[in-house]
C-alpha cells in the first residue's frame, strides 16, 4: 500500500474521533440528556474510516440511521454534529433533525438517513449527476445488511450497473438488522454475493482492518472515477451496542460479543502503526488526548447552545 | 470404512482480485452446487462414509436438500471461527478421524490452509475460482470418483497421486508458515487486503512449480522454465528494474503485468534461500501472509514433502485399464 504517513496518522485520528465521539454520547444519552434516538458506531469505527479515505472533498456520500462515524470520517464538525444530536439551534440542522439527518453538502455529505435502505437511490442520483456533469466525483454508499435486503438498494445496484455510475456501495454487515440476524432474514452469508447479479465486482473485507477498507474502496473507486462503473465492497464488522441506545440485545450472547471485541480495529491498527514506527506510543497518547479535549469542548459547545424557538419550527420546511 | 472428507471453504473466491482484476465472483450456492455433484460422485465410487467440515453458509446441508445418498454424510464437531484457521483444524480433525481421503474446495489459500493441518491425507483440491494454480478446475462428479477410488484402495495410492513440493517459510530459524505454489517477498508492512498485484513491490519470487500456460504469480516463472509439481527443484526469481529480461505474465484473471526479472537460481530441496527484506511480508501462495518484523531474517526452502495429491486424469486413467467402470456382457469388445 502506498498510503503516506500522513493518511495513516489521518486514519488512526479518525477511527480515535469516532470512537470517543461515540463513547461520549452514550454517556450523555444514558444521563437523559439527548433527545430522541441514538445508533452508535462502536466497533465500526474501521468501515468508516477506510472508506473515506479513499474519497475527496469532492465525492459524495450516503449515510445511515447508524451515521456518526461516515460523517465524522468525510470532515463534519464534531461541534456542529454534537449541538445537532443534543437538538441545539446551532447544529447542523438547527437542532430539528437530530442524528439521523446531519447533512453537509460542502463536504459531500448529502446526509444520514433513517430510512433503511433509503441511501441506495440518493446515491445513485448524486453518481448519475457526476456523470452527466463529467465531473469525475464519485459517489459512495454506506447501506448495512438489513438494508441489503431492501427493494430500494437492489433497485441502486440494478440502476448503477445497468447505467454504469461511479458509484462505490460499502456494506456494513455487522450481522444484524435490528435484532434479526442475518441468518434469519437471508439465503447467503455473503452479500457480496448478489454483486454477480449486477455484473459487478463483489469482494468481501475484513471490516475491522482499516486498512483491508481502505485498499478496497481505493481500488472501488479507482473504476468508478476511470468510468469503469459500480462495486459492491462487503465489510465483516460488528456494532458492540445494540442496534440502539437502550435496546437489552437479548437476541446475541455475551460470547459472540467479547470474540468480536478481541477484533477491535483500533488497537489492531494502533500496533502496525507503532510496529511500523508510523506512530510512537507518545504520539499516540497525546492524539487520543487532543481528540479527548475536541469531543468535550463540542459537548460544551452544545450544552451552552440555545434549543431552537418556536417559532423556527416551520422554518427550512420544503414540503 | 473408507472415509472421504470434505472442506469447502465459504469464504474462498471474493478477495480483491474481483475488483483489481477480473476474477469471477464465485457464490456459495455454487459451492452447493459442486459439493452436491460431488457427494454422488463419491457413492458411486463405493466410499462408504463421508465427513464434512461445519460452516457458516452449512455448504454441505444445503447441497443434501437436493439429493439422498445412501451413504452417511456426517459433520465432525468441531468450533466454526469463520477464518482460514477452520480448514486446517478440519484437515487435522479429518486425519484423526481416519479419512483415507480429503476433498478441499477453495482456491490455493484454502489448499494450503488444508496442508497446515495435514499433508498425511491424500488431497483432492478442487479449484473454486479462476486464479489458481494448486487446485484442479474440474468437475466435481469427477473428482468425487477419482476421489472414492483413493479412499477405498479399488486403486493404488501410487497410480492415483504424486507427492508435490512445499515451501517453508522460515523466521529466525523457525518454520512458521507454508507455501504450496509461490513465495512472494513483498516489500511493505501491512497486509491489508491481502492479494497482492503490484508487482514492483515483489523484488524477489520462489515457486515450487510453473508452467508456461500458469497463471498467478507462477505465470512468470513459467514464461522462462517449466517445473511440474512433483519435481524436487524450485525456482528463486530476483526481479526489479535494470534487469536484461522482462517477462509478460498473467499475473491474475484478465491482468497482464511486464516483470523484469534480473535473475533466476534452481532451489534443491533443503537448500535455504535468504530474505532481503526487513521489515516486509512474505506472501504465500498470493495472499500477504507473513509479516517480517523489523530485525528478524526470514528465509525460504523447498520441502520435498508436501501434500499427496489426487490426479484425477491419472486416477481416471487407472480405472479404465482396470476397467472399473466396465460392465462386459459376453459380448464383442466395441471396435
Amino acid at each position: 500500500m502506498a498510503l503516506s504517513k500522513k493518511t495513516l496518522i489521518h486514519m488512526y485520528e479518525t477511527m480515535n474521533k469516532i470512537r470517543l465521539f461515540e463513547q461520549k454520547l452514550q454517556e450523555f444519552f444514558a444521563a437523559g440528556e439527548i433527545p430522541g434516538f441514538v445508533h452508535l458506531y462502536l466497533g465500526e469505527e474501521a468501515v468508516a474510516t477506510g472508506a473515506c479515505a479513499a474519497l475527496t472533498d469532492k465525492d459524495m456520500i450516503t449515510s445511515t440511521h447508524r451515521g456518526h462515524g461516515h460523517l465524522l470520517a468525510k470532515g463534519g464538525d464534531l461541534k456542529l454534529m454534537m449541538a445537532e444530536i443534543f437538538g441545539r439551534s446551532t447544529g447542523y440542522c438547527k437542532g430539528k433533525g437530530g442524528s439521523m439527518h446531519i447533512a453537509d453538502m460542502d463536504l459531500g455529505i448529502l446526509g444520514a438517513n433513517g430510512i433503511v435502505g433509503g441511501g441506495g437511490p440518493l446515491a445513485c442520483g448524486a453518481a448519475l449527476a457526476a456523470k452527466y456533469k463529467k465531473t469525475k466525483e464519485v459517489a459512495l454508499c454506506f447501506f448495512g445488511d438489513g438494508a441489503s435486503n431492501q427493494g430500494t438498494t437492489q433497485e441502486a445496484l440494478n440502476m448503477a450497473s445497468a447505467w454504469k455510475l461511479p458509484l462505490v456501495f460499502v456494506n456494513e454487515n455487522n450481522g444484524y438488522g435490528i435484532s434479526c440476524p442475518q441468518c434469519k432474514s437471508m439465503a447467503v452469508t455473503d452479500i457480496a454475493d448478489r454483486a454477480a447479479a449486477y455484473d459487478m465486482p463483489g469482494v468481501v473485507v475484513d471490516g475491522n482492518d482499516v486498512l483491508a477498507v481502505n485498499e478496497a474502496v481505493t481500488e472501488a473507486v479507482k473504476r468508478a472515477r476511470n468510468g469503469e462503473g459500480p462495486s459492491l465492497i462487503e465489510c465483516k464488522t460488528y456494532r458492540w451496542r445494540g442496534h440502539f441506545e437502550g435496546d437489552a440485545c437479548t437476541y446475541r450472547c455475551t460470547e459472540e460479543l467479547e470474540a468480536w471485541m478481541a477484533k477491535d480495529p483500533i488497537p489492531r491498527f494502533e500496533a502496525k502503526l507503532i510496529e511500523s514506527k508510523t506512530l510512537s506510543r507518545k504520539d499516540a497518547e497525546k492524539i487520543k488526548a487532543d481528540i479527548a479535549k475536541a469531543v468535550d469542548e463540542a459537548v460544551a459547545f452544545a450544552k451552552e447552545s440555545p434549543m431552537p424557538e418556536t417559532s423556527a419550527l416551520m422554518d427550512d420546511v420544503y414540503a | 470404512m473408507s472415509t472421504v472428507a470434505i472442506l469447502a471453504n465459504p469464504s474462498s473466491g471474493k478477495d480483491i482480485r474481483r475488483l483489481v482484476a477480473h476474477g469471477s465472483v464465485f457464490d456459495n450456492q455454487e459451492k452447493v452446487r459442486m459439493v452436491r455433484r460431488l457427494i454422488l460422485g463419491l457413492e458411486r465410487s463405493g466410499a462408504t462414509r463421508i465427513l464434512y467440515m461445519p460452516d457458516g453458509y452449512g455448504i454441505v446441508p444445503r447441497a443434501l436438500n437436493a439429493i439422498s445418498p445412501s451413504i452417511p454424510v456426517e459433520a465432525v464437531e468441531m468450533p466454526i471461527r469463520n477464518n482460514q484457521t477452520d480448514t486446517s483444524i478440519a484437515a487435522g480433525v479429518m486425519e484423526t478421524l481416519g479419512a483415507q481421503c480429503l476433498v478441499v474446495l477453495g482456491g490455493d489459500g484454502t489448499s494450503r490452509a488444508a496442508c497446515k493441518g495435514s499433508v498425511a491425507v491424500p488431497l483432492l483440491p478442487l479449484s473454486t475460482g479462476t486464479n489458481n494454480v494448486f487446485p484442479l478446475m474440474g468437475e466435481a462428479t469427477v473428482a468425487g470418483l477419482a476421489a472414492g477410488l483413493v479412499a477405498t484402495g479399488r486403486l493404488p495410492r501410487e497410480d492415483c497421486c504424486y507427492r508435490s513440493c512445499m515451501f517453508d517459510i522460515l523466521l529466525d530459524g523457525e518454520v512458521v508458515d507454508l507455501a504450496l505454489v509461490d513465495a512472494a517477498v513483498y516489500d511493505d508492512v501491512f497486509l491489508a487486503s491481502r492479494a497482492i498485484w503490484q508487482i514492483d513491490k515483489v523484488p524477489q519470487l520462489f515457486l515450487t512449480r510453473c508452467g508456461a500456460s500458469s497463471i498467478g504469480l507462477s505465470a512468470i516463472g513459467g514464461q522462462l522454465r517449466s517445473i511440474r509439481p512433483e519435481e524436487p527443484r524450485g525456482l528463486a526469481l530476483r526481479l526489479g528494474e535494470g534487469s536484461p529480461v522482462t517477462v509478460t505474465a498473467v499475473i491474475a484473471p484478465g491482468m497482464f503485468a511486464d516483470v523484469p526479472v534480473r535473475s533466476i537460481t534452481e532451489m534443491a530441496p533443503g537448500e535455504i534461500f535468504c530474505v532481503d527484506v526487513s521489515p516486509g511480508l512474505i506472501a504465500v501462495d498470493g495472499e500477504r501472509e507473513v509479516e517480517i518484523p523489523r530485525g528478524s531474517r526470514a528465509a525460504v526452502r523447498l520441502n520435498t514433502q508436501g501434500p499427496l495429491v489426487v490426479d484425477v486424469e491419472r486416477t481416471m486413467a487407472a480405472a479404465r485399464e482396470n476397467g472399473l467402470f466396465v460392465n462386459r456382457h459376453n459380448r464383442k469388445e466395441p471396435a
